[in-house]
């Protein structure tokens, strides 16, 4: 009955363009390393030979709503690939690190999109212009670490007499699990801390059903530094091709959780040249 | 944006999304002069929907008392405070919406409430203005007053929760009206929670989306009223389909009770979002108060129910307050009974439009008693 507007798309990629335009960043070279596996691990030696391109970070104020005064405006990327794996470390600065949600806290996020359809927006994508996004979430990496949040990790003091999931059988109590029942994947983490995702404008990223991306950050000295892997060879239709020998592009998000960022509410990037090794 | 008409505020005013009204509206109305507070209501919703993990401090139904009680602390006020003083002082709104006032950036005014906002449900519970000086006694409007608010989430027809959102995850149901957020698709980005000035859009920290009043759609997609209008037992409450005042009916006791007699004024119009719980104002309070809460109309309708017995269709409407579960579409009056009919006319409750009044001696002849009438 209520119609989306569709009107901010067409200005939306206009702006992508003018911003990409008027930006500078390197390009970014995926680096060829002997590591075996997934590449998710962020204090691994390899990424020191990795050259280092820094990203400038603008604030999202094309679509509503915005956050104009963003906490993080350079992010640090390495980038690395072992012929079946990529991964890319991005690294920001970020005092106060967020990773347990109340209703008034809001958790530290990075993200890296490539593009799996040509043209598409840095910005998350459009119509036609299919983008993958692998989005980590410090609050998944907590949940991984130190296991799902109860009642008194969240409100040491709190008294709760009686769960419906205590009394009833896991049918009937489902009822009362909210989008924990209906398995909505942001409620809890797969099996990491990266979401694997699909997007072809805003308010689309979509969760995919096979998660094929992985990833780890670690907090240390004022500063966060995630790693982002996923193959290189696309599975799927909807999976980004990054080929040894190619050339892609990718695009960043941060968000910072103590600053209230969340949602559109982001620092973002323009795309970035990616040029991979043989 | 585009243009959207509010009958509420009496005129056009800008909304994200095209106007389109459902084919039917849920909406409830409150008697506010009769709710003691006894938060049946509440523990009713309560324990049907919101007794899981995260869900501990969450309310879809309050009863606070005004003007100390909130829930969250300061909803109201803190957002009449953001919105700024604002005309109206007639039929037509000449103030700012919540839209109209939205600031750079955003698509409405709004705040998130703090954590510890929502952890005394029950703060200013029966706290009146001030004490009583020795030996005063009350006039109309009281000099020292409070009073019962009941709140619920009002569905409404241009909800700032679901403009809000840039999933578009939340969604107003063609066929009832009813605003619903979809569990499956909520990110937890709380733009809804920071958007609705009601404070009814609530963040479940453990299951990290946000979660709202679901309308007991279950319930009405049965024809049977909501949980905590069934559960009332001071009988305050009446749920059903609310028309458009060019559409209303005035066989249908909501229709009559708000445009038909006009005693039911909505929480808040000035906001703009046309919320669908309407409140019979309280007789005993100031009515500066009452019109910033209830809008244009507010005295005149404490005059029209004050004199309700005049009118014995108003009074046959709001004796079906609470005398079926069931939803009532139509209602008459035969003879001393007033009927309530379901959609299809079916004859659902008969409710006597007098009371029968029964005389007891105070001498007890069989056990040679005398009884005090304690009744």
């Amino acid at each position: 009955m209520l119609r989306i507007p569709t009107r901010w798309f067409p200005l939306a990629l206009m702006a992508a363009v003018f911003l990409a335009g008027a930006s500078a960043n390197d390009s970014i070279d995926v680096i060829a390393v002997e590591a075996a596996g997934p590449l998710k691990d962020p204090d691994a030696d390899f990424w020191v030979d990795a050259p280092v391109t820094r990203v400038g970070m603008q604030p999202q104020v094309v679509t509503l709503p915005h956050h104009a005064d963003i906490a993080v405006t350079e992010v640090r990327v390495r980038a690395a690939h072992n012929g079946r794996w990529i991964g890319v470390l991005l690294e920001w600065r970020d005092a106060n690190p967020r990773d347990l949600l109340v209703p008034d806290t809001f958790g530290d996020q990075a993200a890296i999109q490539f593009p799996v359809q040509s043209p598409a927006s840095p910005m998350m994508g459009n119509s036609g212009g299919l983008v993958n996004i692998m989005q980590w979430r410090a609050a998944f990496q907590r949940d991984l670490e130190k296991g799902s949040p109860g009642i008194r990790d969240l409100y040491p003091f709190a008294l709760v007499d009686l769960y419906p999931d205590e009394v009833l059988n896991l049918t009937d109590a489902r009822a009362f699990t909210g989008a924990l029942g209906v398995d909505n994947p942001v409620s809890r983490p797969f099996d990491s801390p990266v979401l694997d995702q699909v997007a072809e404008g805003w308010g689309t990223v979509t969760v995919k059903p096979v998660q094929k991306a992985d990833g780890w950050g670690v907090w240390r000295d004022g500063t966060w530094r995630v790693a982002f892997t996923r193959p290189m060879i696309p599975l799927t239709a909807d999976d980004p091709e990054l080929l040894p020998g190619s050339e892609s592009m990718v695009a960043l998000a941060v968000w910072d959780g103590h600053n209230q960022e969340v949602g559109a509410r982001k620092s973002w990037s323009v795309w970035i040249p990616l040029r991979i090794e043989e | 944006m585009p243009n959207v008409y509010n009958w509420q505020i009496g005129r056009e005013m800008p909304y994200p999304f095209e106007g389109a009204r459902p084919t039917k509206q849920f909406a409830m109305i409150f008697d506010t002069n009769k709710c003691i507070a006894c938060q049946t209501c509440t523990v009713a919703c309560k324990t049907t929907w919101t007794s899981g993990r995260g869900q501990e401090y969450m309310l879809w139904n309050n009863v606070e008392t005004k003007p100390y009680g909130y829930y969250p602390l300061g909803w109201d006020v803190t957002i009449l405070d953001q919105l700024g003083v604002q005309r109206m002082n007639g039929p037509v709104y000449s103030g700012k919406t919540l839209f109209e006032a939205a600031p750079a950036g955003e698509i409405v005014l709004g705040y998130q409430p703090t954590d510890e906002d929502y952890a005394n449900p029950n703060i200013g519970e029966d706290d009146s203005t001030s004490e009583m000086a020795q030996g005063v006694w009350m006039r109309m409007p009281h000099m020292q007053w409070m009073y019962y608010l009941p709140r619920i989430c009002n569905h409404c027809t241009y909800p700032a929760c679901l403009s809000a959102c840039p999933r578009q995850v939340i969604y107003k149901r063609p066929e009832d009206g009813i605003v619903l957020l979809d569990q499956h698709r909520c990110r937890g980005y709380r733009e809804c929670v920071k958007g609705c000035p009601y404070k009814k859009v609530f963040f479940n920290p453990m299951t990290r989306v946000s979660e709202k009043c679901i309308g007991c759609y279950p319930a009405i997609e049965n024809n049977r009223q909501t949980q905590c209008t069934i559960t009332c037992i001071g009988k305050i409450r009446l749920q059903g389909f609310l028309a458009t005042p060019e559409a209303a009916r005035e066989d249908n006791p909501m229709d009559y009770i708000i445009h038909g007699a006009k005693i039911a004024k909505p929480l808040y119009p000035q906001f703009g979002l046309e919320p669908n719980t309407y409140y019979i104002p309280p007789v005993h309070v100031p009515p500066p108060y009452l019109r910033q809460m209830f809008g244009h109309g507010v005295e005149e309708a404490i005059a029209i129910y004050r004199r309700a017995s005049d009118d014995r269709k108003l009074l046959a409407a709001m004796l079906l307050f609470g005398a079926t579960n069931e939803i009532i579409h139509h209602f008459s009056i035969e003879g001393n009974r007033v009927i309530g009919y379901d959609e299809k006319r079916a004859e659902l409750v008969r409710v006597p439009m007098t009371e029968p009044t029964y005389i007891r001696e105070a001498y007890d002849a069989r056990f040679d008693a005398y009884r005090t009438n304690v009744t």
